[in-house]
């Protein structure tokens, strides 16, 4: 009797529990989602609505829903050490209560990890749960999407509701709202997120070595060069017993990126805008001319001992070559060039600061010269940054479009960005404004908390004079005048890229992530080949990149041109 | 189904009544079996209608019946697949690396459960059988940190040791051929000590009246391995290289992905790699789906005829 009544028991249990999977098995052809249905008394399908649109602008009184719609909003995690939660901060209730207030809009933040966006957008786009508002760096991914129907056309959206979109205007402009609009069929698939400065890379060198050996600031490649050696041959003397953790120039798997000024100062500067947009598919500049000789020289460091032997063996997102340079082990370096002064408390140069001594310290140099002498720096335009696009998922346009007005207006991104005086920043007496390390759930995630102001990348205050003088101060714990020299370098011999418009380029469909991987491996390769084999090595390297769909790229993208610009080699 | 049809013909009714009278008196063991058959059906068989993306334009709104189908009558992203070098590529180093597995990798466990076997000290013998299958349970991320801690060429354990010997360091990691050898050496390190595990259980069922028997004619520990030992597990390792075979196109994800490096793509790049890299890190997902089917099919010859061959060996093979 009782292994009768045990029996039964387990066989329910059994019953319920694959009741209960069922449940939680994605219903793929289910597309209500559960808000809506508790939002939207009135349409009881998701598409009625958007036919429903023409009139669409009457249905906000004063800028307002009159029932309370529901949005969810990507946001970066970037697993920050003691960071704050991405989707619930003090932050993201600020955002949440003004739009609440202004629009009658709840708002929900979905999270998705910095270094593996595109992977993440993809499933929840393939599972009908992506965001509906959706950002990411990568233009052919959202390409992709659209090819598949499964990103919405702003277009429509913006000529219907351009009379609510003020904030949005004003700030990107028509430049930026519609950069990627195709000329003929009219299309925006994304609208690009504007770069509040331009400022893009630089290499920084440690001030202390340089003191130590009295060495002066390079000013040019072959004196960066004897600078790295001289780090190496003194390894001893700066380092003592770690003198073989030294590693004079650090770069990581990301060659492309890590390099870049050496690799853009052996383009021709006299590269006309045909040639930088046909070989330009990769945004690491591998095809361009003069890349070769670019990573033949970083491939001679590497034989002489300058470069970390280890770099290939770490991915995107590991922090291992980070804490090297935070406990002192690194000469120089190229990364973004406020690379060393973010992140408060745990920054390179406040680690420097507490692990090797006050005065260790990382400073911007500007060394890498092309061949006219111009330390010229490859930035983008006001564009080129993030790109924000709607899934066809997305039954809220107008909602999300407001949303995208409301974090665009002045006040919003200001405070967003500096917080609350006494909490995240300081007054000075100038009235610039100076970043103090915060706490607990006052800590921005990312500096100025550009993961939230989605159309605004860089500080951007209501006083444009006040943001220049505040730029310098952004930074807790470092020392203005470092932050001061590093943007005067980076933002000396801007040459800002150009919006070339040929339309859609088929051979790139799907192609970018798996040619930027080949990309990092033709790289990567190259640059640990005996100096004897380089040609060899990354000729066949590239000869299979271009064989993996980048000759494609290049053909295309040159009777793309050819058929928009003619035998003009200029876009004007 | 001409057996069935031949048992029905001469016990239809029977067999009828049995499987009732079967189901009443056993109905507890059915209720039990329930919950792994429906999962099987559910999470095996079931999403197995979706290998129909291979066969169509795939789209991430669009419900699988309204995907327009591929050209050339469906074999588009099969024909693509063939032409892709990197999925040549992929293939080569999926059969290298798994033929090397087998090679290196299935003799160990035996060689190991037999040598455990002969320990007269149980106690020991248990302690080491414990400490050889721990590695298992670690996942492949955590065994790439132990890696990277020990194989570096400038930080690792191993390489410092070495040039301490006065020695140069070795690039286990960096280097294709060395990160073979590395690869397969971690695979052997994680996996001998569970594998172990049903040769001793094989091992434990052979009769000691056997080993007795010997004894008294006079056979030393060699020649017990040798005639009773090893022919009394013969069975088992066949059932156990029938499906080593059958997976030798197959391929775990974790692995490769945590230990390859882009400086050994040549040989690091397999399969589930490439399908990951380009299927859902690139979104095409119709192609990715043809190579996991032809994967698949192969894989299930492979099977199939590993199994007519232990058959052929006289052998009972998996079924």
């Amino acid at each position: 009797m009782k292994k009768k009544v045990l029996a039964l028991v387990l066989a329910c249990t059994m019953v319920f529990s694959m009741a209960a999977c069922g449940k939680e098995t994605p219903a793929p052809e289910g597309e209500t989602k559960p808000e809506e249905v508790v939002t939207d008394n009135t349409d009881t399908e998701a598409d009625t609505e958007v036919e429903a649109e023409p009139e669409v602008v009457s249905e906000l009184t004063d800028g307002k829903f009159a029932e309370t719609r529901h949005i969810t909003v990507e946001v970066y995690d970037r697993g920050n050490d003691g960071g704050s939660d991405p989707t619930n901060n003090m932050y993201t209730e600020y955002i949440k209560k003004g739009m609440l207030e202004d629009h009658n809009v709840e708002v929900e933040f979905v999270a998705v990890p910095r270094w593996t966006e595109t992977e993440e957008i993809n499933n929840l786009l393939a599972a009908g749960t992506a965001p509906d508002i959706c950002l990411t760096y990568s233009y052919p991914t959202i390409q992709t999407y659209a090819n598949m129907g499964g990103v919405l056309d702003l277009n429509q959206y913006l000529e219907q509701y351009r009379s609510e979109l003020n904030n949005l205007y004003d700030w990107l402009g028509d430049t930026n709202i519609y950069w990627n609009q195709d000329d003929e069929t009219k299309t925006i698939w994304a609208i690009e997120g504007k770069r509040a400065n331009s400022r893009r890379i630089l290499t920084f060198v440690r001030q202390d070595w340089l003191d130590q050996l009295n060495l002066k600031e390079p000013t040019n490649k072959k004196e960066f060069y004897d600078t790295i050696c001289a780090f190496r041959d003194n390894a001893d003397t700066l380092l003592g017993g770690d003198a073989k953790k030294m590693v004079p120039f650090s770069v990581s798997y990301d060659v492309g990126w890590r390099a870049a000024l050496l690799i853009e100062s052996n383009i021709d500067p006299k590269i006309t805008d045909k040639e930088y947009y046909c070989n330009g598919f990769d945004d690491r500049k591998l095809t361009q001319n003069g890349t070769k000789e670019a990573i033949r020289t970083l491939n001679a460091w590497y034989n002489e001992g300058l470069l970390w032997k280890d770099f290939a063996l770490y991915s995107s997102g590991d922090s291992n070559e980070d804490d090297m340079m935070k406990a002192g082990y690194v000469g120089a370096f190229q990364h973004n060039w406020d690379y060393p002064f973010r992140n408060g408390e745990d920054s390179i140069q406040a680690n420097l600061a507490r692990l090797v001594g006050e005065d260790a310290k990382f400073v911007a140099v500007d060394c890498f010269e092309n061949s006219d002498g111009v330390t010229l720096k490859y930035v983008d335009s006001t564009a080129g940054d993030r790109k924000i696009f709607f899934p066809s998922t997305n039954d809220e346009p107008l909602a999300s479009m407001l949303y995208l007005d409301w974090i665009s207006a002045p006040e919003h991104v200001q405070y967003l960005q500096i917080g609350d005086e006494g909490v995240t920043h300081n007054v000075l007496s100038d009235g610039a404004i100076e970043t103090v390390a915060a706490e607990g759930d006052a800590i921005m995630n990312s500096g100025n908390n550009i993961d939230l102001t989605i159309t605004c990348n860089g500080l951007r205050l209501m006083d444009e004079n006040l943001t220049v003088l505040s730029a310098a101060h952004g930074y807790a714990n470092c020392d203005p005048a470092d932050v001061q020299k590093a943007i005067a370098y980076a933002e000396a011999n801007m040459k800002h890229s150009i919006n070339v418009k040929t339309g859609e380029i088929k051979a790139e469909d799907g192609m970018g992530e798996a040619l930027s991987a080949k990309r990092d491996i033709v790289y990567d390769t190259a640059v640990v080949a005996a100096p004897a084999d380089f040609d060899k090595v990354w000729d066949d390297a590239i000869a299979d990149y271009l064989a993996s769909g980048g000759q494609a790229i290049i053909d295309e993208r040159t009777s793309a041109w050819e058929k928009v610009y003619g035998d003009s080699t200029s876009v004007k | 189904m001409s057996a069935k049809t031949k048992e029905q013909k001469y016990k239809a009714p029977k067999q009828h009544v049995n499987w009732k009278v079967y189901l009443k008196r056993y109905w507890q063991l059915y209720a039990l079996l329930f919950l792994p058959m429906a999962y099987l059906l559910l999470f095996r068989y079931v999403p197995m209608r979706y290998v129909i993306i291979a066969f169509k334009k795939y789209s991430i709104v669009q419900k699988i019946g309204e995907m327009p189908w591929a050209k050339n009558h469906g074999m588009q992203y099969f024909i693509q697949a063939f032409h892709n070098k990197d999925f040549i590529n992929a293939l080569r180093n999926t059969v290298m690396l798994n033929l090397l597995d087998l090679v290196v990798g299935f003799p160990i466990p035996i060689i190991f459960a037999l040598i455990l076997n002969e320990l007269p000290f149980k106690r020991f013998k248990k302690t080491v059988q414990t400490i050889a299958y721990m590695p298992h349970f670690l996942s492949w991320v955590i065994i790439y940190g132990l890696a990277i801690q020990l194989f570096t060429p400038t930080n690792g354990l191993v390489n410092m040791f070495i040039e301490k010997l006065g020695g140069e360091a070795v690039p286990f990691l960096n280097e294709p051929t060395h990160w073979v050898a590395t690869y397969i050496f971690l695979g052997v390190w994680q996996s001998f000590g569970w594998n172990s595990i049903v040769y001793l259980a094989a091992i434990a069922g052979i009769s000691p009246e056997l080993y007795e028997a010997a004894s008294v004619d006079g056979a030393g520990r060699f020649s017990k391995i040798w005639h009773i030992t090893l022919p009394g597990i013969r069975g088992t390792i066949v059932t156990l290289l029938v499906m080593a075979l059958g997976n030798i196109i197959g391929s775990g994800f974790d692995r490769p992905f945590a230990l390859a490096n882009n400086l050994v793509m040549k040989y690091g790049e397999v399969i589930s790699t490439f399908v990951y890299k380009n299927g859902i890190k690139g979104l095409q997902f119709s192609l990715t789906t043809a190579v996991g089917l032809f994967q698949s099919v192969v894989g299930v010859f492979f099977l199939l005829f590993a199994n007519w061959l232990a058959r052929k060996l006289g052998e009972r093979g998996i079924w």
